[in-house]
Parts: structure tokens; sequence; C-alpha cells
């Protein structure tokens, strides 16, 4: 079952066509990897879909619903949850707050209930500490938990955003270069992460250069300069010659 | 890692209780100073620092959406006119007005944050600056009603005394409940929202929550609780002058959260209160006040960024690097 549909989807800043006419379709419960080189227009896309900025012309259509054009607290009720590439998090917050100043929509509290303290209040509060620490335990923060997040390593932040991004209890996840300035062992621990997130019946974009997270996608789509030039599974896009020409290079060995 | 949280649960119970224990000491021992002083002078000290530091916390409470009000004053003139004209110019009772006072300088708040919601710090102080200004403005220009320039004088008081005790028990209790809603909003899930956005208002909007709708909601909180301020300031001062609410009056509502501290509750509070008080150690000084006080601030800002409150956590920081130190 088809979860976004995205149709024509088109961005001008200024003359310079950052998305040019994008169709993509993806199903329920895939792993969608999105790549290309820088500029080619993958994070502008997300921004498209998640209402940060508007479009010039096109469609976005998630469960059926047009969103092309809400605000981005409106998508991220309808359940579509991101993460950014830089500046991920609320760097004053300790880690736990900010995956708790994340979990706004379910549940949500009314101002009224809020301001007056109210048992409801209070039982989503509680509610909303105990799956913070349960969102915690699965990227493996929870150890970190009580320090500030602006003192965490690089990696640590990332996840960070993950586990943001998850506490909105999105049926759609965008993830913006989930692994990018990474090391090798946190890159194991996030590819990881989000093969458990996909289990858990999450449906995933994920935006990257490193070619490593290719292993976990079911589907792969390259963009460059704006415009989708190839899709297809993982193994024909590192097979396919256009590919390899416009976004690994040419004329040396790619090891992968 | 249940009992975990428990534990912290009851750290912060303790914690908690000991501050209400020192809040409930120091109001003791505010309301009992009518009793210690018969200066009616001293009495008017504290009378205007209660209104200022509803005004200054206030301000606070809008800056910690990461928006810098500079019209913050003028809202409080809005309210001290609205307040004062209505009970001398129509004769109702003061009681009233003042509460008419606060809701009509949240509904301008209101309707004028709508367009200036995603202005960000900078760009939103200037705006703000201008609205300011441009409000005062117009509150002189209304001739008659609002005596231009020279303002309105006897305003009917909130009580048909010369005496100034009554005043200051009602403004303590005023202030005291205008500073608990502050708190309750600030350490609930909406202070936690103002603060988000403040630090991106891409990530607050990425999990959900609305930078228009708290935006909005932290200006009618500011300007309810200011309006309320100027209006307790027309009925207890008897004149209302444009001068006490321009832009200058507006920057001493900034210089008494900042030389408190901006990221505490209690910063305005303290710096209201230091900066109202310490200048009656010096009356024989009076006009170098401005200067006093302008050191203060550049001793603050370059010393202490966090403001006055934050010296007792340095200080225990400073000692514990001592210990640490020695022990080694």
């Amino acid at each position: 079952m088809k979860i976004i549909e995205i149709t024509g989807l088109t961005k001008y800043f200024g003359g310079l066509a950052a998305v040019s006419g994008i169709d993509i379709t993806v199903n329920e419960g895939e792993v969608l990897g999105l790549i290309g080189p820088n500029g080619a227009g993958k994070s502008t896309l997300f921004n498209l879909i998640t209402g940060v900025i508007q479009p010039t012309s096109g469609k976005v259509v998630f469960k059926g619903k047009d969103i092309t054009g809400k605000r981005p607290h409106e998508i991220a009720e309808l359940g579509i949850g991101r993460t950014f590439q830089l500046n991920p998090l609320f760097p004053n917050f300790t880690v736990l707050r900010n995956v708790i100043s994340s979990f706004q929509i379910r549940p949500r509290s009314s101002l009224l209930d809020t301001f007056f303290n109210t048992p409801v209040y209070r039982r989503n509060e509680a509610y909303i500490l105990e799956q913070s620490l349960e969102i915690l335990k699965l990227v493996g923060l929870y150890k970190v938990k009580d320090e500030l997040a602006k003192n965490q390593p690089h990696g640590y932040q990332k996840m960070l955003g993950v586990a943001r991004a998850l506490a909105i209890k999105p049926e759609l996840l965008l993830l913006d270069e989930p692994i990018a300035g990474m090391n090798p062992d946190e890159i194991d621990n996030t590819i990881e992460a989000i093969k458990r997130t996909s289990k858990l019946g999450v449906t995933i974009i994920l935006v990257e250069h490193n070619m490593k997270i290719l292993e976990i996608c079911n589907r792969v789509i390259v963009m460059n300069f704006g415009q989708k030039i190839v899709e297809g599974s993982p193994q024909e896009i590192k097979d396919n010659p256009e590919v390899i020409k416009a976004y690994l290079g040419s004329g040396h060995d790619t090891k992968y | 890692m249940g009992s975990m949280i428990a534990a912290r649960g009851s750290t912060e119970y303790r914690k908690n209780l000991t501050q209400i224990i020192g809040y409930a000491v120091l109001i003791c021992v505010l309301a009992l100073i009518p009793l210690i002083t018969k200066s009616s002078y001293i009495l008017h000290i504290f009378i205007l620092t209660l209104i200022y530091t509803i005004a200054a916390a206030s301000m606070r409470f809008i800056i910690t959406s990461g928006q810098i009000p500079l019209a913050h004053a003028a809202y409080m003139g809005l309210g001290a006119y609205i307040s004062g004209v209505l009970s001398k110019n129509f004769g109702i009772s003061p009681w009233l007005t003042l509460i008419i006072a606060a809701i009509a300088a949240m509904g301008l708040g209101i309707f004028i944050s709508f367009p200036f919601a995603r202005l960000k710090a900078f760009y939103y102080a200037i705006v703000s600056l201008f609205f300011g200004v441009g409000l005062l403005q117009a509150i002189e220009s209304l001739g008659k009603l609002t005596g231009g320039l020279s303002g309105i004088t006897a305003i009917p008081t909130l009580f048909n005394t010369t005496s100034k005790v009554p005043f200051y028990y009602l403004f303590l209790a005023l202030t005291v409940v205008s500073l608990v809603i502050l708190y309750r909003l600030e350490v609930s899930r909406i202070g936690w929202n103002l603060k988000a956005i403040e630090q991106s208002y891409l990530v607050s909007g990425s999990v959900g929550i609305s930078e228009v709708k708290y935006r909005v909601l932290a200006v009618a909180v500011g300007c309810f609780f200011v309006g309320l301020a100027g209006g307790m300031y027309a009925n207890y001062n008897v004149t209302v002058s444009p001068s006490s609410f321009d832009t200058t009056s507006t920057l001493w509502l900034v210089i008494y959260v900042t030389i408190g501290g901006m990221n505490n509750f209690s910063g305005p509070i303290i710096g209201t209160a230091l900066l109202f008080l310490l200048p009656q150690y010096y009356r024989g000084l009076k006009q170098f006040t401005p200067f006093i006080s302008a050191a203060i601030l550049f001793a603050v800002v370059y010393m202490f960024r966090d403001g006055i409150v934050s010296i007792p956590g340095l200080i225990k920081a400073f000692y514990q690097r001592i210990k640490g130190n020695s022990t080694k």
C-alpha cells in the first residue's frame, strides 16, 4: 500500500531548480534510500515534504491526504517524523528532556490541563517519561540521559535526532544523513537502530552519501541536479554505469 | 530503574519543599515591612518594586520564547492609560479597570503578535521597538482623553485613603499571584516548549510544536501581566504620563532582567528589587543612580553572564574545584 506519493514536485530558488518534477512513491514498511552528490536536491526534497519550505509546484499526498503547503507542526501531527543533517536537537536541554520535549502529539495535553496540572496532564507526563526512557534505550543513549545534549559527541547527537523523531510515533520517518561524520562503530550501531525501527513497522526514507547504507534499503533512488536519474534495487544501483559515472565518479576503483 | 526515578523524584520534592518554605519566609518578611517602617517613602519604593517586578517577570516570560519585547513598557502604558481613563472619565470602579487594562493589553498583544510571531530575535526586537514608540505616540495624540504629553492626573485610587499600607498589601498579593502563575507556566510543558522554540524553531516544528501558537501565547501572557502592572501603577500613582512608559523604561526592564539573570525565574525579581532598593542606601547621590546601575550592569555582564542569581552556583563550583584540587 502506498504511504506517500509525490508527483511533479518542483522547487525553484530564484532561477535555480533545486528539485524539478520529482515523482516518488513509497510503500508501507519500505526502506527507501535517496542518494546523490551534494546539491542534488535531497535535503530540499525533505524540507518540501515536511513543510519547512513551500514547493513551487507539484503535490505531496500522505496516506491519501494532500499535505502540500501545510505547516511543519501539522505535518508532524499527521505522522511524518524527520531528523536534521545539522543541529538535530535542543542543545541546552538534557538528552532526556530532548526526547520528552519531542512528545507533543501522542499524547497531547490541552493548554488548560497543562496549566492546572490536572490528573490528565500528570498521567500524560508520566507516560511520556516512561516512553522517553524506552526510546533512549532503543537508540542506546540511556547512559547519558541526564547530560546536556550539546556536550554529547557528534554520533550521540545524531542518534538523539533519531530518538526525537521516534517520539512523535511516526508512520513515515525521514532521516537526513543519519550516519554522516560517524566512526565505524557508530555507523554499525546506527544501522542496527534503523533496522530495529524499520521492524517496528515504520516506513523510512533516508538520504545518505555513504554507500554503506545501501545494505539496509529495499529500493534506492539516485538524484542529480534536482532530478531522479535511476531507481532500482541496491544491487542494480551499484552496477548501473550511469550512477557510477554521476555519483561514484569514473576512472578509479570504488571498492563498492 | 524504577527506584532511580523515585529517588530523583524525592530529591526534587525535597528541593521544592525547601524552596516553598524559603518563599513563604520571604513573603512573611515582606508582609511585616509596613509594621517595621512608618515611612511612607520607603513603602512607596516597595510598592513600585512590586509593580515593576510583575513587569520584569512578564517580560522575561516572553524572552524565554526567544523574542525580546522592546514594546513592553508601552504595553504597561496602555494598561495604565486604559485603567486611568476608564476610572476617571467613565466612572468605572478602579478594581474593574485593573482587570480591563490587563485584558486590553493582552488583546492588543495577541492581535499584533500574529503577523510578527515568526520574526526571529533581532528582527522582532526592532519591530517591537518601533511598535512601542508608535503605541505611545498614539496614546499621546488622543489629546483630551489622555492629556497629551502632560498625561492624566487625579485618577481615582483603589483605596480611599492617604495611607499606603492597603496598597502595599494588595500589590504584594497581586505580585505573589502573578509570579505563581508565571512560575506554573514556566515549569509546565508550555514553558519547556517556549524554550524549545527559542533553541530551534526547525526542530520544534518537526516534533509538532506550533511556533506561532506558542509565541502568541507567550506574548499574550506577558502582555496580560504587564497590562495589570500598568493598571496598578495608574490607580496607585494617581498621575500617569507618557514619559513613564517610553523606550527608556523598556530598557530599564531589560536591565532588571539582565542583571538578575535571564535564564532563571527569580532573575527579574532579584534584579528589580536590587535596582529599586539599592539606590535608597545612597539617596544623597540620587543623580548618579543611572551611572551606578550601568556600572552594576557592566560588572554583571562581564563577570556573570547568567546574572546575579548565578553567583551562588559559581561560588559552589569554585569551592568544589578547590576541594577537588586539595584532595589530589
